[in-house]
């Protein structure tokens, strides 16, 4: 059941500045452990509840890929045992028990909440129970967006990080691309088309309130929060070719931090303010990263003739791209603390990276559909849209 | 053929549906009108005939039209191309520049279409023309988003070469966003890496 190892060996690399130190290392991992995590039985949930609690819980510690739900009758080290019934102060009373090997208690807990709070205290459970047997912030409570389109239309929908409760917050008979989210979580960034030509469009989540932030002559593309949400960094084409700005949002005066002949984009802040890049300066794509006003690019990646669309770990260690060998595309993910390269999936068509916000799964479009990769390669997940998705984002912890 | 009519029954109908909404559906546009935060512009929502309607989290529809532009089709029914139903409008091939992969040269073969359209635009200054810019489906959005303009770059060179006024050319990029042809073959990767002449 060990993943598949295959050492593509050490490649010695003729670097620039201060940059040679590395040996990087590639390793493939091709294969997932399947059917492997902590067992656990999850009783359904007596009550009469119009939601099918134990299965939503059962369902998200399944997509984890490191808790293991059993069969009802079978046994297992761990058990979760509930009831939602009508009471409480709200509409529904909801308790839940986990219990450990010789049925020691480990958590016991109830909720009173509103019959549409159902789901949510669904994955509230599925969090409290991950975290008490991981030691890992949870998931199942978060979400994500992405664009679907269809008909000559396209959507940008933010839905919970199980593909369900799918809410269409912009509709647009322009191509929608790239939403960003900001760091509290309450607003997306995005790339509109409408009226026939890009803009960046900041849109306030719960109000559907909308800010264009730059409608420049020619491209105005790949948004991205700084740290702080208080600037965006994008890519404008104004001056002839395209270079990355940085913008104030509050002083609305973006400043130019690339200068060049080359293609310049998709930039992304790291925690300290630096800005990791697509570039093509070198004669490929490749990722480069500036300091916070600009000045002197580093190259990053040296693996294959195309790395880009870079995105950044919340913790800044890692930097998860679309990379291609082969003429096959592949998310690969760059640890800056030891310069190790790993490739994470099969490859195709994947693109568009994003990571969860525990850093520990990576979310993507393999070309026909959303798929999550975990940092180590070794779990993945699905996610049960309806119709197309691509582009997605994963929403973090927020407010 | 019946992939077509297909397509444009069904952005057709889409069409009436979203004329029928854009009456009933106000929610969110005049949600978004009332609501805006104080530093907010007015003009992107307000505008008649406008592409965009924005919801409120709280009030957005969770249900949307899911036709797979994707090349599911093509998938199970092999390897044929299917033209997508574009909002834009087909652009007949004496507007069209097809490109080699990963390519921004123009090709020998498409000179005569950038001749004939650049005497066009010498011939009446005052007719602006549109060169969008498109690419295949392969690699990153933004980063194909940079290929197409410099593809549409390359022939507003040609078309000033040739004696055309800038003022005349306006250029826009849609990367990976607008494909021609649906599918996964390199036929429709071909038929996708393009620059069309707008007028």
């Amino acid at each position: 059941m060990r993943p598949v190892i295959k050492l593509f060996g050490l490649m010695a690399l003729l670097l620039v500045g201060r940059f040679a130190l590395a040996q990087p290392l590639t390793i493939d991992i091709t294969k997932g452990i399947e059917g492997s995590g902590i067992p656990i039985t999850i009783a359904s949930f007596g009550g009469g509840a119009p939601e099918d609690i134990a299965g939503i819980v059962a369902a998200d510690l399944q997509r984890t890929g490191k808790i293991a739900p059993q069969p009802a009758g079978s046994q297992a080290d761990y058990s979760v045992t509930g009831q939602a019934q009508p009471g409480g102060s709200r509409g529904y009373l909801v308790r839940f028990q986990l219990a450990g090997a010789q049925g020691a208690p480990l958590l016991n807990l109830s909720f009173d909440v509103p019959p549409n709070q159902l789901r949510p205290v669904a994955h509230r459970i599925s969090d409290l129970i991950y975290e008490k047997l991981t030691g890992e912030k949870g998931l199942a409570g978060t979400r994500i967006a992405y664009i679907a389109s269809g008909g000559g239309s396209w959507y940008l929908v933010v839905a919970d990080a199980d593909g369900q409760n799918p809410r269409v917050i912009l509709r647009s008979s322009q191509p929608i691309m790239s939403p960003a989210w900001s760091p509290d979580g309450g607003k997306l960034a995005y790339v509109s088309f409408e009226g026939r030509r890009p803009q960046i469009i900041v849109q306030d989540v719960y109000s559907g309130a909308r800010r264009v932030v730059s409608a420049a002559p020619g491209i105005n593309g790949a948004p991205s929060w700084a740290p702080n949400g208080q600037r965006l960094a994008f890519t404008l084409s104004k001056d002839g070719n395209p270079e990355i700005y940085a913008l104030d949002l509050a002083t609305q005066s973006p400043i130019r931090l690339t200068n060049g002949s080359a293609i310049d984009t998709e930039p992304v802040w790291l925690p300290d303010g630096s800005i990791v890049f697509t570039s093509d300066r070198g004669g490929s794509p490749q990722l480069y990263r500036i300091g916070p006003g600009g000045g002197a690019a580093q190259r990053l990646t040296f693996e294959g003739d195309y790395n880009a669309r870079p995105t950044v770990s919340p913790d800044g260690r890692h930097i998860a791209m679309v990379h291609r060998r082969g003429g096959r595309f592949y998310i690969a993910v760059l640890d800056l603390q030891t310069r190790q390269f790993r490739v994470l999936t099969s490859g195709g068509l994947d693109e568009s990276p994003s990571f969860a916000p525990n850093g520990k799964m990576i979310i993507y479009s393999n070309g026909q559909r959303l798929t999550a990769v975990s940092l180590d390669g070794r779990v993945k997940q699905d996610f049960a849209l309806r119709g197309n998705g691509r582009d997605p984002v994963w929403a973090p912890y927020g407010r | 053929m019946q992939n077509i009519i297909r397509n444009l029954i069904a952005a057709a109908a889409l069409a009436l549906m979203a004329g029928c909404a854009s009456t009933g559906d106000t929610t969110g546009e005049e949600q978004t009108a009332d609501q805006q935060d104080a530093t907010a512009e007015q003009g992107i929502t307000a505008q008649p005939g406008q592409d965009a309607y924005s919801y409120p989290y709280g009030q957005a529809p969770s249900q949307y039209d899911t036709f797979d532009t994707t090349g599911g089709a093509t998938a199970s029914g092999g390897q044929a191309v299917q033209a997508v139903a574009s909002s834009g409008g087909a652009v007949s091939a004496d507007r069209i520049i097809y490109f080699g992969f990963d390519s921004s040269e123009i090709p020998s073969e498409s000179q005569a279409v950038i001749s004939a359209n650049a005497r066009a635009l010498t011939g009446n200054a005052r007719i602006v023309t549109q060169l969008e810019g498109h690419t295949d489906e392969r690699g990153s959005r933004e980063y194909n988003i940079a290929l197409g303009e410099r593809r549409a770059n390359a022939v507003r060179q040609a078309m000033i070469a040739t004696g055309v006024s800038p003022q005349q050319i306006r250029i826009v990029s849609y990367g990976e966003e607008r494909p021609a042809a649906a599918g996964q073959s390199e036929q429709s990767y071909a038929l996708n890496r393009r620059v069309e002449i707008v007028y």
